[in-house]
């Protein structure tokens, strides 16, 4: 009898540690625990709304009920901040250095609140967020550069809505409307039921991609630099013949153009030369979701010449072997390897001590550099370089798990004050910068805790991405200086070159799409698939494996997503193919 | 497993010795205590948020108060099946774990096997060693070391090959070469380690039966065909049964590391499928249910398996 009971013990405890093989209920266990926890606080912004409201109506000078004196609480209050964590080698600890100190010291006597930072990993950071919000964790101010993310929270009713908060305090926030507008603020507004879930950074620089060469190997093989996609195969094909003379000993690893994984972003400006210049708005928007344009029309004759060159051996073979934020492609461009590549328009320069650009002058040797060239043209002869509007950056938004939306609200304020974001972009005179006789501001490497882990600190200055001073003019000249040990003339150009021909992305926003939700991630990571196995699939097979990729993403929600898209465009704009202006 | 030994109580002749077998042995069931805590908190209490395969999760709600989901709550196991994705996940899982099964299953009874055979004891131990240690590198590491060694264009066994004329092997880049790469990194990870169960059944065997399978003129592989084997066949009875049960199962590191998005296809597994689709698409309900399914099967196999070994007539595993 016994011996039976036993063993049905056992038996339920084999079933059980089967059960937890299955993974589907681990992530949770924490979930709800906390759930609970939520369905107490929805309730609470609610009341302070209305709270707030009330009190506008009956005195509009003081929309916080008395909270605040002077602008600071009267009881000191506590919130968290989502920040970045880049793993630099020689970084500082994202959490705490002298800029955070800086930032919790200034926001306790600016508004009496304390300031604590939650680091999260930059390459991985849809997946921890959703992780902390699942957990009821997320810290106060959340951001990502994943909007679907924030709607499907937005959905299960995790996140607080923003309008009443920016609309309510617009007149404690005057940094915040300063600096990001009506744009920004309202750029995710719903036009159906004026709900908003985030506000959009902003970028200060729009500045996107840039295709980079070899200049010293231009040289050493009597090359002009090229200005068509024609010169450029030409230049790779050269590249890859005399590997011989560029590499010595080390000829068998010439890469003569290097892309990643992430194809659609590393060869962006040669997909885009492809697309028609003369594309509607509508269509741009209907297959717009992918930001790699994956489904636009011209992609295909794209990746087809890609294919090419990739079984001509112009291409690195272990391209999708390299996950994000592996850098080892990095490295093989540092020893020299690689011939040319396309990547964020200052990629080669960033990164001070440890940049590309200065290491491979160390390894290589000072003649040894890159530089932009502008090359792919479009079948006008122009060039057709898409760059995002001043939103589209990171999305800031709140976590029901919110206590403190106004503590939050005027972090947000702080931390666009032109003052703050001068701070810390720049750091204190004579350890990251220093000042030319004209004023211009040169940055120089830092050390230890004053090193910062993102160029002008943007992972701090949350709504503002790219550099600006309180004075735009001194902007525009130090941008150039900013790089530290980099040749200013090489800067200048890259953001001349990848300020030209370009067409600025538009507002679409006819409401929430509702097939978007959820699907990002899986669709991004289908999107690459497709481009990777495209590219790599031998010639005679390009369209079989193009085509069937293809259907495989449209079917898996990419279609779903383009109808709805169209659809909800035709109930807004009806049959226009344009925006209106 | 490991309550096993618990399995012996006394002799006990009838209901009322109860307390008296308690007050004797209490002091058993207080050591128990603990591990039964340990299985209510992390392994039991989880299993109430199993319900939110049949309920559309929200994550402000508490599971209870979910709404039961569409077509009587399986709307979710519906929806899976009828992702291609999720069936070719399931394919995958299957088809990789049966290789699994009948590569990776055999390797460490035969490498115990030929150990045994080993005359000299410091060798034994030595290649013991080396053996087992694969077994504690994880599979982040492993995969490291096998882009080093295995890459098309940097990698150490492909330089050599294309030095010495040959064409490069794809062992990670192309679906066919990958999954024997997968195949044999496990097995070599982990045979060493699983001949230890064998290891020490082989000597649990009476030295009596060698001796006088000497007398009686066998040979080496006389003894190893019929003493050995025999003497291991209930372990292996019992890790074929386990293994079994764990045919639907996977861990998640080892497909996770290894796959890349030119192997996709073949190398997505129900484990991978559950965090990309769960965890970071947000799909928490559907999810669980693949989740759900799969240990279903998996205790389904376990059942049948261990029916299957009691009518052959080995012990099976309870």
């Amino acid at each position: 009898m016994k011996k039976k009971l036993l063993s049905v013990l056992l038996a339920g405890s084999m079933v059980l540690s089967l059960a937890a093989c299955g993974s589907g209920d681990s992530g949770s266990t924490p979930q709800d625990s906390t759930a609970t926890q939520q369905t107490d606080t929805t309730t609470e912004p609610a009341q302070n709304t209305t709270a707030a409201e009330d009190s506008a109506s009956n005195a509009a000078a003081d929309p916080t009920n008395g909270e605040l004196v002077d602008g600071k609480f009267v009881d000191t209050r506590k919130i968290t901040v989502e920040v970045y964590d880049r793993g630099n080698d020689d970084g500082s600890d994202p959490t705490n250095n002298n800029y955070t100190k800086w930032i919790k010291e200034q926001m306790l006597e600016r508004h009496n609140v304390e300031v604590e930072f939650v680091a999260v990993p930059r390459w991985t950071e849809v997946e921890q967020i959703n992780n902390l919000l699942a957990a009821g964790d997320a810290p106060d101010i959340c951001l990502t550069y994943d909007y679907p993310t924030v709607l499907t929270y937005a959905n299960m009713g995790g996140v607080l809505d923003l309008s009443s908060y920016v609309d309510d305090y617009k007149s404690l926030l005057p940094n915040l409307w300063d600096w990001l507008g009506e744009t920004n603020i309202y750029w995710d507004k719903d036009p159906v039921n004026g709900t908003l879930w985030a506000v959009e950074g902003k970028r200060a620089v729009t500045n996107r991609i840039n295709t980079f060469v070899r200049k010293d190997w231009l040289d050493k093989l009597g090359l002009q630099e090229p200005t068509t996609r024609q010169e450029f195969e030409d230049m790779i094909i050269a590249f890859r013949d005399n590997a011989d003379t560029l590499l010595g000993a080390d000829a068998d690893k010439m890469i003569p153009y290097s892309v990643s994984f992430d194809v659609g972003w590393r060869a962006a400006l040669l997909i885009e030369s492809f697309i028609d210049p003369e594309i509607s708005d509508y269509e741009y928007y209907i297959n717009g979701f992918d930001d790699r344009a994956l489904t636009q029309n011209g992609t295909k004759e794209a990746m087809r010449l890609l294919n090419k060159w990739y079984n001509e051996d112009l291409l690195w073979d272990d391209f999708a072997l390299y996950g994000s934020g592996d850098s080892t492609e990095d490295d093989m461009i540092k020893a020299g390897y690689v011939g040319a590549f396309m990547h964020n328009w200052d990629y080669p320069y960033r990164d001070g001590e440890n940049s590309i650009q200065t290491n491979l002058s160390r390894i290589v040797g000072p003649d040894a550099k890159y530089v932009v060239v502008d090359c792919f043209e479009d079948k006008n002869g122009g060039h057709n370089k898409f760059v995002t509007s001043t939103a589209g950056d990171r999305k800031i938004f709140f976590p029901t798990t919110n206590d403190e939306p106004l503590a939050s609200m005027l972090y947000l304020d702080f931390i666009s004050s032109p003052d703050v974001i001068e701070y810390l972009q720049i750091g204190p005179e004579g350890v990251t910068h220093n000042k030319l006789e004209d004023g211009t501001v040169e940055i120089i490497a830092a050390t230890g805790d004053d090193i910062q882990n993102s160029g002008f600190n943007i992972d701090y200055t949350i709504t503002c991405n790219g550099l600006h001073l309180t004075d735009e003019d001194l902007t525009l000249r130090s941008m150039a200086y900013s790089y530290s040990g980099i040749d200013p003339e090489l800067v200048k150009t890259a953001h001349e070159i990848c300020n030209t021909d370009i067409r600025r992305a538009k507002n679409v926003n006819v409401g929430a799409i509702t097939s978007e939700e959820g699907q990002g991630p899986t669709l991004s990571s289908k999107r690459d698939v497709v481009y990777d196995t495209a590219l790599s699939a031998p010639v005679d097979k390009f369209d079989e494996v193009w085509d069937a990729g293809i259907a495989d993403y449209l079917s898996s929600g990419g279609q779903a997503i383009i109808d709805e898209r169209a659809e909800k465009w035709k109930a807004t704009f009806g049959d226009a193919t344009s925006l209106p202006e | 497993m490991k309550k096993e030994k618990k399995n012996t109580p006394p002799p006990v002749s009838n209901k009322q010795s109860l307390g008296v077998y308690m007050k004797r042995y209490w002091q058993l069931y207080v050591l128990l205590a603990l591990p039964m805590l340990y299985l209510l908190i992390f392994k039991y209490i989880p299993m109430i948020y199993i319900q939110i395969a049949f309920k559309k999760y929200s994550i402000v709600q508490s599971v209870w108060e979910m709404p039961l989901a569409d077509n009587y709550g399986f709307e979710y196991f519906i929806k899976a099946f009828k992702n291609k994705d999720f069936i070719n996940a399931l394919r995958n899982t299957l088809v990789l774990n049966i290789f699994d099964l009948i590569i990776g299953f055999p390797a460490p009874i035969i490498f115990a096997l030929i150990l045994n055979e080993l005359v000299f004891k410091k060798f034994k131990r030595v290649v013991q060693t080396i053996a087992y240690m694969p077994h504690f590198l994880s599979w982040v590491i492993i995969y490291g070391l096998a882009l080093q060694l295995f890459a098309p264009s940097t990698g150490f066994v492909n330089m050599i090959l294309t030095t010495l004329g040959f064409e490069s092997v794809p062992f990670l880049n192309d679906p066919y070469h990958w999954v024997r790469t997968y195949i044999s990194l496990g097995v070599w990870q982990s045979f060493g380690w699983n001949s230890i169960v064998y290891l020490a059944a082989i000597a649990g065997i009476n030295s009596e039966l060698y001796e006088a399978a000497s007398v009686d003129g066998a040979g080496r592989f006389k003894k190893m065909w019929h003493i050995t084997l025999p003497g291991i066949k209930p372990t292996i009875v019992v890790l074929l049964v386990m293994n079994l049960g764990n045919i639907l199962g996977s861990g998640f590191d080892r497909p996770f590391a290894l796959q890349n998005n030119l192997v996709m296809n073949v190398s997505e597994v129900l484990a991978t499928f559950i965090y990309k689709n769960g965890i970071k698409g947000l799909q928490f309900s559907l999810t669980t249910a693949v989740g759900l399914f799969q240990s279903v099967v998996c205790v389904i196999f376990l059942l049948l398996a261990n029916w299957l070994s009691r009518k052959l007539g080995e012990r099976g595993i309870w």
